[in-house]
């Protein structure tokens, strides 16, 4: 039976529309391209909330990019129990040996999956290591790390959309908008 | 290999599922493992301390977590700024109740989420315990509660796997019993 689920009425506040998400994008594609230019690329997007930024930014750079896909067990997961460590589900698909490599993410906040992966990916001898993110909610932040690429800093809300998800749900959004908390309080009252 | 060498008694439920995180992350941690005085008397006795919950020595961090009530979190607000003007070096982040919900609800723990506010958190998870889960076996090398005591903690929180729900379950009981004439 499928569990009906209202998008839109969910979100309590449009906390970035789709406009403005457009034009940060651009803004950031520019920056990006000016930076490397003459060199060649490898955006590297977390998955899954990461999909339509890396979507939309690589499309924004107009220096040549070679893209590759990580994902990495979240902390709560299937994989928790049976582990309790992190786990690469899907690692890069071609080496990034000597290759600017800029990670690519949704939002930033613990810091500790980017903490994480920065180690990783070090290990694997890049040329340089940068990181974009399109949100950046420094309040929750555990782990310092030094974020190049800045979209939008937004305060410390549950936020849905544009990648972003609450329970698997409210990623097309094509905004990014805050959760009612009523959605989640049912969840820890069930 | 972030696994802790040493057993971990922790106070409060937060601080468990804390260590599970930072575990997880491979994130290297350690328990209380310093404390600061931050008050002297005038025959030079320490009189007040403050014992950050976790100290994170890759980055250099202190992490003290709190779910108490606004009232006591002021108290520990003006600890946590005698501890910085006498120690300034010192790099200290607080961890607030709703920033800790918000954790738990970003990672799907919801069970936690109830259990962990103020004093019904105050019955911690032996390390290596996911609250509303399966109760694992401790990994060698990892934090755990050992020994009879520890035992019949395992077995206690078999019979009532969340905080959350065993808090429910007495109220309802208490309810039932002042019900009857």
């Amino acid at each position: 039976m499928t569990h009906a689920v209202d998008l839109h009425t969910d979100v309590a506040e449009v906390l970035l529309t789709e406009n403005e998400i457009a034009a940060k994008v651009r803004e950031l594609g520019t920056r990006i391209s000016s930076d490397y230019a003459g060199r060649r690329l490898t955006l590297v997007s977390v998955l899954k909330g990461s999909l339509p930024f890396m979507a939309d930014l690589m499309r924004a750079i107009d220096i040549p990019v070679r893209i590759d896909l990580m994902e990495v067990s979240s902390y709560g997961g299937s994989s928790t129990e049976s582990s309790g460590l992190v786990r690469i589900l899907k690692d890069l698909s071609a080496s990034i040996v000597d290759e600017d490599v800029l990670i690519v993410e949704d939002i930033i906040d613990t810091g500790l999956t980017l903490n994480y992966l920065i180690r990783y990916l070090r290990g694997k001898a890049p040329a340089s290591l940068r990181i974009c993110t399109l949100l950046d909610k420094p309040a929750r932040r555990l782990v310092e790390i030094n974020v190049d690429y800045v979209g939008f800093t937004i305060p410390d809300q549950f936020v849905v959309g544009y990648g972003l998800d609450y329970g698997e749900l409210y990623r097309n959004l094509r905004y990014v908008g805050v959760l009612r908390p009523e959605v989640y309080s049912e969840a820890t009252d069930e | 290999m972030a696994r802790q060498p040493v057993t971990a008694p922790f106070a409060h439920a937060s601080e468990a599922e804390m260590s599970r995180i930072l575990d997880f992350y491979g994130v290297r941690w350690e328990y209380e493992p310093h404390t600061f005085p931050i008050l002297w008397n005038l025959d030079g006795n320490v009189v007040e301390s403050f014992s950050p919950d976790f100290f994170l020595p890759d980055l250099d961090l202190y992490l003290e977590l709190t779910t108490l009530r606004q009232k006591l979190v002021r108290k520990k607000n003006r600890k946590l700024r005698r501890l910085r003007e006498l120690y300034p070096d010192l790099n200290i982040k607080l961890f607030y109740a709703r920033e800790l919900l918000a954790l738990m609800l970003k990672y799907g723990r919801h069970a936690l989420v109830e259990g962990m506010s103020g004093s019904s958190g105050q019955f911690a998870l032996p390390h290596g315990m996911a609250a509303g889960s399966a109760i694992e076996q401790p990994t060698v090398g990892s934090p755990s509660g050992t020994g009879p005591a520890a035992e019949a903690i395992v077995a206690a929180l078999a019979a009532a796997p969340t905080t959350a729900r065993r808090r429910r379950i007495r109220t309802a009981a208490d309810h039932e019993r002042a019900a009857r004439p």
